[in-house]
């Protein structure tokens, strides 16, 4: 009986979960590099306490894991020398105090030694290492290959690998992605890098706003079945507890 | 409800883009001036199930884990320090750099500062001023009785007098460049001062190695695009209307929530 009350229960935990990430979704559709998710959910089948002589299964919701959509995001132009778009499969590495991360986002920096970063300061990484350059040695291209070259001489290669699996990555914050598993990564085969371009987050809008409708309908009719089922008890009680029906 | 939070940090950042972009809007017209950007980036990631996570005693891994993220953050309001129109103005004392490089200016405390705005002016003493009064250093003194001021492209000052066939050369403009020019601090009125995120300052004449050349007679317009700024405004404008969406369905939600029978 209050199956139906505990089922409609484990529907709500998990819309509101999916609420919480289309939110992160709506938050970042003007993030750089920023990668739409969405969540999976499993049925759960559970052994019911009254099984005997009849079947009646009863399936909770679970969720069973982000679903992360890596398609290409929409190219803005910028002009920036150091803004570079990743156009096809792959990320540039990137050498912060937690370890080695990846990332799409390629709004680059010199920091006051020269050398090439990220937002936040840290190391993008060539197939050299650190990428230092000489502002003074004329303006800075950037080849669809990687290379990066100022006065027609070439400075470094940018690196940028590729995971046979995507779904080892972990979204670590400030648009870069772990690697806690530690596969190796693969130099990327597909990827060309635009100069002046940045690739922009790939959540689209409409299909989000409509999410939130969804959820916040789905939300609605499972308070409706508790109720609902919340009534049936009650009258349950009232008709099979009375002494003169 | 975490829907709630990320929405507001959604509002925020988009409220601080409308900020940046009307300043780059107000300044269009502001010489030398140089266009910002606000840059955004996802928030931490709460680990409800980790990736990688085994999920049995076999060693089955789990596929995707799940992660919530927090929101967006804004990361850095980005100085775009891109070339800006050369404008003519056929005035003697108005000089733009086409290239790298800062003029410097002696602010009334005696520290330096650097500044792209070469609307030049000459104060009672024959000085060269910036508009508002401030040295250009090294001080270059204009005599009160020169007809003709000619700037050179290496930035060489040459001055005409009357009863004289050749050009006196009175002073010699230098330019100051930095690593990164991103990191200047802006304090206003189109200056800059050296920070610890610009590097330190390099002098040297114009149109050497790694510097500008002069153009007398030129202003820099601001590098502000009207166009784009105009799109990244409606864009800002719809994002922040789309996070409080977010806002209204978790309000929702909660009310349903608090609406259903407890007996």
């Amino acid at each position: 009986m209050d199956n139906a009350i505990y089922v409609g229960l484990s529907r709500q935990i998990v819309l509101q979960r999916a609420l919480d990430i289309a939110a992160n979704n709506l938050a970042n559709t003007d993030t750089t590099g920023y990668k739409f998710e969405e969540l999976m959910t499993n049925p759960e089948p559970v052994t019911t306490a009254r099984t005997v002589g009849i079947s009646s299964p009863v399936v909770f919701v679970v969720d069973a894991g982000v679903a992360r959509d890596f398609t290409q995001g929409s190219m803005l132009q910028t002009g920036g020398p150091l803004d570079v778009a990743i156009a096809g499969r792959g990320f540039f590495q990137v050498s912060t105090s937690g370890g080695m991360r990846f990332t799409r986002d390629g709004r680059f920096k010199l920091d006051p030694a020269g050398k090439l970063v990220t937002q936040d300061g840290d190391a993008v990484q060539g197939e050299g290492g650190d990428i230092v350059l000489d502002p003074k040695k004329g303006p800075v291209t950037i080849s669809p290959s990687g290379i990066v070259s100022q006065n027609g001489e070439r400075v470094a290669k940018l690196s940028v690998v590729d995971f046979p699996d995507l779904s080892v990555l972990s979204k670590d914050g400030n648009n870069s992605y772990a690697n806690p598993t530690g596969v190796v990564p693969l130099p990327a085969t597909s990827a060309t890098l635009q100069q002046g371009m940045l690739e922009g987050s790939n959540v689209r809008p409409v299909t989000q706003i409509t999410r939130l409708i969804q959820i916040n309908r789905a939300y609605d009719a499972m308070a409706n079945m508790i109720n609902g089922a919340a009534d049936l008890s009650k009258s349950a009680v009232q008709r099979l507890g009375s002494t003169n029906p | 409800m975490q829907a709630l939070r990320t929405a507001a940090t959604g509002m925020a950042a988009q409220q601080l883009n409308v900020e940046v972009i009307s300043n780059n809007i107000a300044n269009m017209n502001t010489v030398g001036f140089k266009k910002q950007r606000a840059e955004f980036e996802d928030l931490l990631y709460q680990n409800m199930e980790q990736v990688g996570a085994q999920s049995s005693d076999q060693g089955n891994i789990v596929p995707t884990g799940v992660q919530i993220g927090a929101g967006v953050k804004s990361g850095s309001v980005y100085r775009i320090t891109t070339q800006g129109t050369l404008t003519t103005t056929g005035n003697q004392l108005d000089l733009a750099i086409d290239g790298r490089g800062f003029f410097e200016v002696q602010l009334p405390t005696g520290e330096t500062a650097y500044s792209r705005a070469g609307n030049f002016s000459v104060n009672d003493q024959g000085q060269l001023v910036t508009a508002d009064g401030y040295l250009i250093q090294p001080a270059i003194t204009i005599p009160q009785n020169a007809t003709g001021i000619t700037i050179s492209q290496s930035g060489q000052v040459q001055v005409t007098q009357p009863g004289s066939q050749t050009p006196a050369v009175v002073g010699q403009m230098q330019l100051a460049t930095f690593v990164n020019e991103a990191g200047l601090e802006a304090i206003g009125n189109n200056l800059f001062l050296e920070s610890a995120a610009s590097g330190a300052a390099v002098t040297g004449n114009p149109q050497t190695e790694g510097f500008g050349k002069l153009m007398q007679g030129y202003t820099e317009a601001s590098n502000v695009d009207p166009v784009s700024e105009i799109t990244a405004l409606i864009v800002a404008q719809r994002a922040y209307e789309m996070n409080s969406k977010v806002v209204t369905t978790a309000d929702q939600m909660l009310a349903t929530a608090a609406n259903t029978k407890t007996a």
